[in-house]
């Protein structure tokens, strides 16, 4: 696999678990009838999956990446909150917010050039 | 003054902690390099979900004690650490182009920082206006 590929791979590990972020984020909104169901309910269980899926996309991702790309590309997390908010959650993008996300693609564009 | 210092102290620890979360990604680069599943990999496995775990307690406690906005924005420092821990450790080249990719890139999660701490700082604050008018409304009753 290319680098590109590789990248790809961890890219996509952040995009997963910025959804279980959602889902976890959903759950903790909800009421339970108990402490032990606050934690042990589909919504959670499922989101922790995720996250353990996306820490081995990153393992994996790492064979073909130098560590330094890493932190780099987890800065995309950024942009998928921000669409996770802006469809779920009524954020709003302000001028600074979307100034700051450019910031970060231009910033990778660079890095990995 | 002391309470200078203790914003010091406070930044610091958030500083050590991010410092400590930035070897997670160590471990996960030391894991690529095992065979899937054999004792090592699940060793330097252990050791990104333990290390996780330190850090998802210890952010909590921290954030109590600090400015969201500076606790978020802070978290650009990983970058540094990724590429600290990539020379030391794997070897890695820097170039002038990573530099300035890397610096861009913090510049973006700083300004982004800030403006969603000062989204959440405002949320909270409604939440407690709300609660508190809600209590304010059931004492009337």
């Amino acid at each position: 696999m290319s680098s590109l590929g590789y990248a790809a791979v961890l890219v996509f590990g952040v995009f997963i678990s910025s959804i279980s972020q959602v889902i976890l984020k959903k759950a903790a909104d909800k009421k339970y009838t108990s402490v032990i169901r606050e934690y042990l309910n589909a919504r959670v269980i499922i989101a922790y999956s995720i996250f353990v899926l996306a820490t081995f996309m990153s393992i994996y991702a790492y064979k073909g990446l130098p560590l330094s790309f890493g932190p780099i590309l987890e800065a995309t997390g950024y942009i998928f909150i921000t669409i996770w908010g802006l469809l779920f959650f009524n954020e709003k993008l302000n001028a600074k917010k979307a100034l700051a996300l450019l910031l970060i693609i231009g910033g990778i564009v660079i890095f990995s050039i | 003054m002391s309470k200078t210092k203790h914003t010091w102290k406070i930044l610091l620890l958030l500083h050590l902690l991010l410092g400590v979360y930035s070897l997670s990604g160590v471990f996960s680069k030391k894991a690529a390099g095992e065979a899937f599943l054999s004792l090592r990999f699940c060793l330097f496995y252990g050791g990104i979900i333990f290390l996780l775990g330190i850090y998802a307690i210890f952010w909590q406690q921290i954030i109590k004690r600090m400015p969201l906005t500076t606790a978020y924005a802070n978290k650009a420092v990983t970058v540094v650490w990724g590429l600290l821990w990539g020379i030391v450790i794997f070897h890695e080249g820097i170039t002038i182009k990573k530099t300035i990719g890397a610096l861009i890139v913090m510049a973006g999660i700083v300004i982004y920082s800030i403006e969603s701490a000062k989204e959440e700082e405002k949320k909270a604050a409604a939440s407690i206006d709300e609660k508190a008018s809600e209590k304010e409304a059931t004492e009337d009753e």
